[in-house]
């Protein structure tokens, strides 16, 4: 029992016993509050660092099975040293300016991206009473600090005077700011019913809710969680959103200038953005650490590890989508979808809302179940009639293509016809 | 198990801080270990293979524009939206209504834009 | 008025605040402009963290960094010979008397004198080693104010109406931008065109009726 206690709360002990270490050589509160921070962030850096090599890995090996590759199996046993050939790699490649970019603006840009996407894990709970720190709009926190990355992209994209790298620039920040509102949009129904911006809150309501056993939100809103992941990956620019780097198109998209430490940190931003959304889903959507007989942290690396799988998985299967289909699918869908289904969480969640005394059979799972069923009604047939007009979209497109191909035909053999 | 947390902004200062220094060491790090030999057509800009044509900071299409501003009305009122959401569980029905309302105005915002036909990718 | 951590932080955001906005000013090169009014927002935000409102600092980040300079870096784009704007315009006298009035405004309003500096009890416990967090206070802040806020805002006795009346004025505004900045079809162009030039040769005809036969004309409206 005791020893079960150590594990389950091993980041906590750690974590104290490294407070007192430092207390006691330092004596000073204030010191030893500033270099517990320091090494916190240090820590939660590194680990999202590693975390970045070990992923670029697992991405390049599962995605390869899927499309029926092998895949990196050449450095190392399974080609597990890889990521390091590509550490290698970038820290000793020539890294050029161009003569005719921005000189601050083009350095500072990867400085940016890279920092705003470590800052957002300052608020994640890793487990009970582990967190950098909890913020009371933790929540929105996240969603803000990646305003970061879209001022980057800017930059470099400004920055390298390139026109493929402007071009690319402005298409990922129209796509990235579009797809932050149905993000922010499909945040506030978890927000509703945990009733804080805390993540700690979120997930403490998770897990125990008026003394009844926790819902994972994903239950109580699967329209929502679906709609926050696609936005999300959508947010973080990767396949099938991954219209930045469009190859024949605009080259590379805004860091097409950028090469060796520099792109490195793009790169880095982007695979720590995208770890950072499977982090917040599992959090927000999921029930964050908690789970049975595993320690809180393993539990929450479980959950973040299958829904990154899930990234990867979009990633090896589907293919880019244009850019109009991505703001058609935002701005027609997705938002308007959101909107609506807010409209009738606040009504549903509001007459549902257990502790009323006129409605005593109400609890949370009936609450749960009122509103996922009506939610998911509105977004099923919104669904079939999007599908709908979209089919009927195409198959007029079809039959005018045809009407012109049958002419086109007819026009050869009177033609030749005429010839003979 | 409740334990005490942090819960003021300072770890995030000191975090912003750790991770620019951090990332800043990297790419010190990487300037000394790369090699330095820099010559015209390395630092030419890297469009077609060609001289570039033209400048590159020239006007845009104003569509972006538009979009950015339909993000900003979307942005401030799902900002608005939070701490109503945070209050919830108090409202009467009466303000659960009004915040209804709220998201219908923003609605009716994104039906106009549909019909004008601004949303429509060119 | 002693030095604490926070009075340090104040006076190292103000120079980042009021540094980044007089570069705004200065620079000719729009671009490198938004960038710093970035910078200058972000230390705002940091004075929002001070005040111990750390929503409004998020929403500050949010809509100021996120959105509103985004919208100005667009428009940035719709200007033409962007890196080499002139400093001054016709406008620079007049806005710097605005500016001048607005502060004279604020400081009556707010009356700095006025606010009291006092560390809430129990300060000295919300960590970093004994030195208050507070910086100053005007009325008894506590972490329960987003639901203050929130409940104010559909509280029909409180905010209520200019929580609406804000949305209905972002939708106005929306809808005039739309109007004026709306990419139009070829077609409309053409025909507006030829409206304008309708109209054009109405207007001649016209004043080459008014020129040939003025005097009947004129008579004739008299009458």
């Amino acid at each position: 029992m005791d020893l079960l206690n150590i594990i389950n709360n091993l980041l906590k002990i750690i974590g104290d016993w490294i407070y007192g270490l430092v207390h006691g050589l330092v004596g000073n509160l204030l010191v030893t509050d500033l270099i517990t921070m320091g090494l916190a962030a240090i820590i939660l850096c590194t680990f999202a660092a590693l975390s970045f090599m070990g992923l670029t890995y697992a991405e390049r090996k599962i995605v390869a099975r899927i499309q029926d590759r092998i895949g990196p199996n050449q450095a190392g046993p399974f080609g597990l040293l890889v990521p390091i050939a590509d550490g290698i790699k970038m820290f000793t490649k020539e890294d050029t300016t161009p003569t005719a970019a921005d000189r601050w603006v083009y350095n500072i840009a990867p400085l940016v991206i890279a920092t705003a996407a470590l800052t957002a894990y300052a608020v994640l709970p890793l487990a009970p009473g582990v967190v950098g720190t909890n913020l009371n709009v933790g929540v929105v926190f996240t969603i803000a600090i990646g305003s970061g990355s879209v001022v980057a992209i800017l930059m470099a994209g400004w920055g390298s005077n390139n026109k493929y790298a402007l071009l690319g620039a402005f298409r990922t920040v129209a796509q990235l700011i579009g797809y932050e509102v149905p993000m922010l949009l499909n945040l506030i129904p978890v927000v509703l019913i945990a009733g804080s911006l805390s993540l700690v809150d979120i997930v403490n309501v998770q897990s125990t809710l008026n003394g009844s056993p926790g819902i994972p939100f994903v239950l109580y809103f699967p329209v929502s969680a679906l709609i926050f992941l696609i936005s999300g990956i959508a947010e973080t620019a990767r396949s099938p959103f991954d219209l930045l780097e469009a190859e024949s198109e605009i080259v590379a998209g805004f860091h097409v200038e950028y090469s060796g430490m520099k792109f490195a940190l793009f790169f880095l931003g982007e695979y720590v953005n995208a770890l950072a959304v499977s982090f917040m889903f599992a959090t927000l959507f999921l029930g964050g650490y908690n789970g049975p007989i595993f320690p809180p942290y393993v539990w929450l690396l479980i959950k973040a590890a299958a829904v990154f799988t899930i990234l990867m998985w979009l990633r090896g299967t589907l293919p880019r989508i244009r850019v109009d289909q991505m703001h058609t699918m935002n701005w027609k869908f997705f938002v308007p979808i959101s909107a609506l289904n807010l409209i009738i969480l606040l009504l549903v969640a509001k007459i549902f809302q257990p502790g009323n005394a006129a409605m005593p059979w109400v609890t949370p799972g009936v609450q749960a179940m009122a509103t996922a069923i009506t939610t998911l009604i509105p977004f099923l047939a919104g669904l079939s009639i999007a599908s709908r007009r979209l089919r009927s979209q195409r198959d007029a497109a079809e039959a005018l293509a045809e009407t012109r191909r049958a002419a086109n035909r007819a026009a050869v053999t009177t033609s030749m016809g005429g010839a003979h | 198990m409740e334990t005490a947390v942090r819960t003021d902004f300072g770890f995030v200062g000191v975090m912003f801080v750790t991770a620019f220094l951090l990332m800043a060491a990297t790419l010190y790090a990487a300037s000394l270990l790369r090699p330095k030999k820099p010559n015209k057509e390395k630092l030419s800009t890297y469009e077609c293979g060609m001289e570039t044509v033209g400048d590159t900071w020239v006007q845009f299409r104003s569509q972006y524009y538009i979009f950015a501003l339909v993000f900003v009305l979307f942005d401030v009122e799902v900002l608005l939206l939070f701490p109503i959401a945070v209050a919830f569980g108090s409202l009467s029905l009466f303000a659960t209504l009004q915040a209804m309302l709220f998201v219908v105005i923003l609605l009716a915002a994104l039906l106009f834009a549909w019909r004008k036909g601004v949303l429509e990718w060119k | 008025m002693t030095i604490t951590l926070q009075t340090i932080i104040f006076a190292l955001l103000s120079v980042v605040v009021l540094g980044s906005a007089l570069f705004v000013v200065t620079t000719r090169n729009l671009f490198h402009a938004a960038l710093m009014l970035i910078l200058s927002f972000f230390g705002v935000a940091g004075l929002y963290v001070l005040l111990e409102s750390g929503f409004f600092a998020v929403a500050q980040v949010l809509v100021y960094i996120g959105a509103i300079s985004i919208l100005f870096i667009f428009a940035v784009m719709l200007t033409r010979g962007m890196v080499a704007m002139p400093r001054v315009n016709a406008q620079a006298q007049l806005a710097a008397l605005v500016s001048v009035l607005l502060f004279v405004v604020i400081v009556v309003i707010v009356n700095p004198t006025a606010l009291s500096i006092k560390v809430l009890p129990g300060a000295s416990e919300r960590v970093l080693g004994g030195i208050p967090w507070q910086f100053t206070t005007v009325t008894t802040i506590t972490d329960s104010y987003i639901k203050q806020f929130g409940a104010s805002l559909v509280d029909g006795s409180a905010y209520l109406l200019p929580f609406l009346l804000a949305a209905v004025l972002l939708d106005i505004a929306l809808a005039g931008a739309v109007q004026v900045a709306r990419e139009r079809r070829p077609a409309e162009v053409l025909a507006e065109r030829e409206l304008m030039a309708a109209e054009a040769a109405e207007e001649q005809q016209r004043e080459q009726a008014l020129d040939t036969a003025p005097e009947t004309v004129l008579a004739a409206d008299h009458h």
